[in-house]
Order: C-alpha cells, then sequence, then structure tokens
C-alpha cells in the first residue's frame, strides 16, 4: 500500500505551494462570479460559473492523481489519452472497413504509456511515430478496401500522434531520471506544464475579452484576437517566471519555456478549431460543462506538452 | 431476484462500461418514474441501443420494462430465450403477424405484457440495418399504441451506436455516442399511417437536437 499511496505531497513545500495556488484562484474565481451574479442578475456569468465549476472537478482530479501516486497518474493520463483519440476519431468519419486499423491504434495506447512508465526512452519516443506509423497502413492494407485509404491511413495516424503520442510526454515527465538538487522533480514539472498551459488558456480569454479588437485568424476562430494572443504570452511568461522553483532550469531558461508552453498552446488551440471548422462542429462534446469536449481542454497541451518536455530534456537532462 | 440482477447488471456495469469505454453520453431517465406505463419508441442500429436504454432506465422501474426482440434471433433455443428472458428481460416476438392464432401472434403478444403492467421498449425499423441509416418504421408500433390509445409513446433517439458495434461485426469499437429522449407523447389519431408520421417527425427533431 505504501508503495502506491506515498503522500510525498507534504514532504515537498514546492508542490504544496503551487497546489494552494491553484486553489487559491479557483476560490477567488467562484467568489467573485457569486458576487457579480447577486450584484448585477443581468450579467450573463452562467458560462463562467459552469467553467469554473469544471475547473474545481479537473484540478482536484488532477492534483488527486498526481500529487498522491504516480503509478495512478500514468493511468489517469493514459485514460485522458483515450477519451481524447475516441472523441477525435468519432469526429474525423472512419470507413466501416478501418474498424480493425482503429482497433490497433487503440490498443497502442497501453503499450505507449507502459514504455513512458518503465521510462525506456528510445522505445517510447519512436513507438508511435515510427512502430505504429508503419503497422497502421499494413492492417488497412490487409483489410483490403482501397477507396479512400489515403485518408483513413493520414488521419488515423496523425490521431494517434495529436493525442497519444503528444499526450504521453506529460506521462514521460515522471519518469525523468531525478537531479541532484532537484527536489520537486517530474510532478514539478507536470504541475509546471499543465498549470501554465491552462493558465494560458484562461489568461487569452481574458484579455481576448477585455481588450480584443484585431482578429488573427477570423476564418478559423473568430474569438482569437492579437491582444488576447498577446495578453496570454506576457502573462504566461511572468507566471512561469514565478513558478520557476519548479523546473531544474535557470532564469532565463524558464522564460524561454514559459513562453515557449503559451506559444505552442495558442497553436494546439487554433489547429483543433480549424479541423472542428472542417467537419463543422462547435465543441468536441459535451463531457464537461461550460468547456465542451476533453478535446477542447486538452488541445493545447497536446502540442505544448511535447515542446516543454524536449525543451527541457534538453536543456536540463 | 431478477429485479437485483438486472439493476447490478444495467444501472452498475453496463452503464459504466458504455460510458467510460465506449463514450455513450445518457442521461438517467428520471422523468420516467412519473410515467405509470409507457413505450419507448428508438431507432436502431447496433446490440447497444438496448444496454444503452436499460442502463438509462432508474433502477426503481427497470424489472418493469420489457425490451421486444424477435423470437428468431434471441430465442433460437429454450435456454437462449430464457436466458434472453432473464438477463434482458426481453418480450420475444415473431417477425410475422398470425391473426388465426392470438397466442403467437406479435401484436397481442405486446398488448398482453401491457395489461400485466409491463413498460416495452420498441425498435419499429426492425431490424438493425446498415449502420446510421434510417429504414421506413413498421406498422407494429401503431397497431399496439392504437389498441391502447392511454399509454404514451417515449421517442429516443441515438447516435453512433451502429459505428461502435454495427450490424455483421461482433467487435466492439469506442466510438462517441449519444441516446437522447423526447417528451412522453400521446397518439393524436388512430391511423397507423399518421401515428408513423408523427413518430418519424419526433426522430427528426431529436437528431437535430
Amino acid at each position: 500500500m505504501k508503495d502506491i499511496i506515498h503522500f510525498k505531497f507534504f514532504e515537498n513545500n514546492d508542490i504544496l505551494i503551487v497546489v494552494a495556488l491553484i486553489f487559491g484562484i479557483l476560490i477567488f474565481a467562484s467568489t467573485l462570479f457569486f458576487i457579480v451574479g447577486k450584484v448585477k442578475p443581468n450579467a450573463n456569468v452562467k458560462e463562467l460559473k459552469d467553467r469554473t465549476k469544471s475547473w474545481w472537478v479537473m484540478a482536484v482530479m488532477f492534483i488527486g492523481a498526481t500529487i498522491f501516486s504516480t503509478k495512478i497518474s500514468y493511468v489517469a493520463i493514459a485514460f485522458l489519452s483515450f477519451v481524447a483519440f475516441r472523441e477525435l476519431y468519432s469526429m474525423l468519419g472512419f470507413r466501416d472497413s478501418d474498424r480493425r486499423a482503429i482497433f490497433w491504434a487503440i490498443f497502442s495506447i497501453p503499450i505507449q504509456y507502459y514504455l513512458a512508465y518503465i521510462g525506456w526512452y528510445g522505445a517510447y519516443i519512436i513507438f508511435i511515430p515510427v512502430v505504429m506509423f508503419l503497422l497502421l497502413p499494413l492492417r488497412l492494407v490487409l483489410k483490403g478496401d482501397t477507396i479512400g485509404i489515403t485518408k483513413s491511413m493520414a488521419s488515423l495516424h496523425w490521431t494517434l500522434m495529436l493525442t497519444v503520442f503528444g499526450i504521453s510526454h506529460m506521462a514521460y515527465l515522471l519518469s525523468l531520471p531525478t537531479l541532484e538538487g532537484f527536489s520537486s522533480g517530474g510532478r514539478g514539472l507536470l504541475l509546471f506544464l499543465v498549470f501554465l498551459t491552462e493558465i494560458n488558456d484562461v489568461m487569452q480569454f481574458t484579455w481576448g475579452k477585455l481588450l480584443g479588437r484585431h482578429k488573427i485568424i477570423p476564418k478559423v476562430s473568430p474569438n482569437k484576437t492579437w491582444e488576447g494572443f498577446v495578453g496570454g504570452l506576457i502573462s504566461t511568461t511572468i507566471i512561469g517566471y514565478f513558478l520557476g522553483f519548479l523546473t531544474p532550469l535557470t532564469d532565463y531558461q524558464v522564460i524561454f519555456v514559459s513562453f515557449m508552453i503559451a506559444f505552442s498552446g495558442f497553436v494546439g488551440d487554433i489547429v483543433m478549431s480549424s479541423i472542428k471548422r472542417d467537419v463543422g462542429v462547435k465543441d468536441t462534446g459535451e463531457t464537461i460543462p461550460g468547456h465542451g469536449g476533453i478535446l477542447d481542454r486538452i488541445d493545447s497541451l497536446a502540442y505544448s506538452a511535447p515542446a516543454f518536455f524536449h525543451i527541457v530534456y534538453y536543456l536540463a537532462y | 431476484m431478477q429485479k437485483i440482477v438486472l439493476t447490478v447488471i444495467y444501472s452498475f456495469f453496463v452503464r459504466w462500461f458504455l460510458k467510460l469505454i465506449i463514450g455513450v453520453q445518457f442521461p438517467k431517465a428520471k422523468f420516467l418514474v412519473k410515467e405509470k406505463q409507457f413505450i419507448i419508441v428508438a431507432n436502431h442500429n447496433s446490440h447497444l441501443d438496448t444496454m444503452t436504454l436499460m442502463a438509462s432506465l432508474p433502477s426503481k422501474i427497470l424489472h418493469k420494462v420489457k425490451p421486444v426482440a424477435a423470437a428468431d434471433h434471441f430465442g433460437k433455443s429454450g435456454i437462449q430465450s430464457k436466458l434472453s428472458g432473464f438477463f434482458i428481460n426481453a418480450l420475444l416476438i415473431p417477425r410475422k403477424r398470425d391473426k388465426e392464432n392470438p397466442e403467437n401472434d406479435p401484436i397481442h403478444k405486446m398488448i398482453k405484457a401491457l395489461d400485466e403492467g409491463y413498460s416495452l421498449i420498441l425498435f419499429p425499423e426492425g431490424t438493425r440495418g446498415e449502420p446510421e441509416k434510417e429504414q421506413p418504421l413498421k406498422p407494429g408500433v401503431a397497431l399496439v399504441l392504437r389498441e391502447r390509445p392511454h399509454i404514451k409513446y417515449v421517442p429516443a433517439h441515438m447516435k453512433g451506436m451502429g459505428k461502435a458495434m454495427p450490424k455483421g461485426d461482433n467487435w466492439i469499437l469506442p466510438h462517441k455516442s449519444s441516446l437522447k429522449y423526447g417528451e412522453p407523447t400521446a397518439i393524436t389519431s388512430a391511423e397507423v399511417e399518421s401515428i408513423l408520421t408523427q413518430i418519424e417527425g419526433d426522430f427528426r427533431r431529436l437528431k437535430e437536437k
């Protein structure tokens, strides 16, 4: 039992500070929207209230799964990948003859996360980009239905890359070797990544609502403005700088990596928006009230996780 | 005994399997507790349809609801029909009408079950057919509703289930799908044609919702 649940959480002040900060922000947001709702009954705060409520649930789940036990974290992140994969592939409209290949793709999720769990970096980093890339077309070819096969090959592997390979970098953070003098370890890095990516989404949304005038790419996402984008970049970089104690990086490296999280998160967001435009849906689902589907929440992470991981891996490991 | 088994299977195992693994979004149909008796009328694409409808029923009324199934498919042998009767609570009916012999007539069997106090789940499209394609409705549902006009029907529409487990493939694949219920409705006419048109209209509205 001790092996599964050890409360490293209480032994590590750095992580504890950030957890307290997260709950502080949530309490502040809930109180704020509650008061605004009471004072100005006409103000439309329902969406913001729903979003905050969902943030509570997500924060508690995430903190519960990562802080208490790393083993549970691998399973939880793998499940997150699975749900995201399911949402995305269901949207893309595959042929009935693709069912076996899709089954293989789903089967690769536990393998990928097992490789991350045992920390076999070489196998982990090539499994989806090389092995599955070569195997999935084979399974499709064996089925023999060639009409539309190119699209199936391309979109199936792309879905796997985005929702499984990208997201699994979150799990590999936990398998990184311990560095001397850096006590927060993989959990600290994971907390840093997720917190900054999500705060960047919130900051972009907030700055966009407050000052947004000039649209960046109106054809893809009409709500994205230059003001929101730049405001998000700056606030996220500043917040990242102050949370640098969660990483083993120097000050300048932390600024760079925070900037890259904000930037790649934005890219992930608009890439997913463009797909939703293509298939003609507004949200990817109704799984999380106020947010849409799981994909709407982790689209930025699918981009920021690999970007963050590989920069940190290069700089510090 | 059967009530407990059904509750454990559908309100727990099937329910969470569908929600977590397959990715079906469905509500708990609490509003059905208020209706004394009803006929759920749903579109049919997959074996998962019945599972989902049963999993969405409140456990209080679960054992009082019988999905109507084809005897030639679910009751090939005596044992199989016993199993379908116990674990799916199925009401097995023959596909063809038999007016000479009421004991063997599908319409008569359904009305009898209603008179015994059961509610029904009916798939008026008949077979599952091609995944995600609609088929014309068969008149059976209208014939039953016409005989017992005080019983309301509840339209239900499912999407994506035919992709998760289509006809002709026994592999279940996770696929995002959903079940939506409409309001309990009484029939407004005794004409078979207009009852069917009414139900088709309900399906269309739910599909767009």
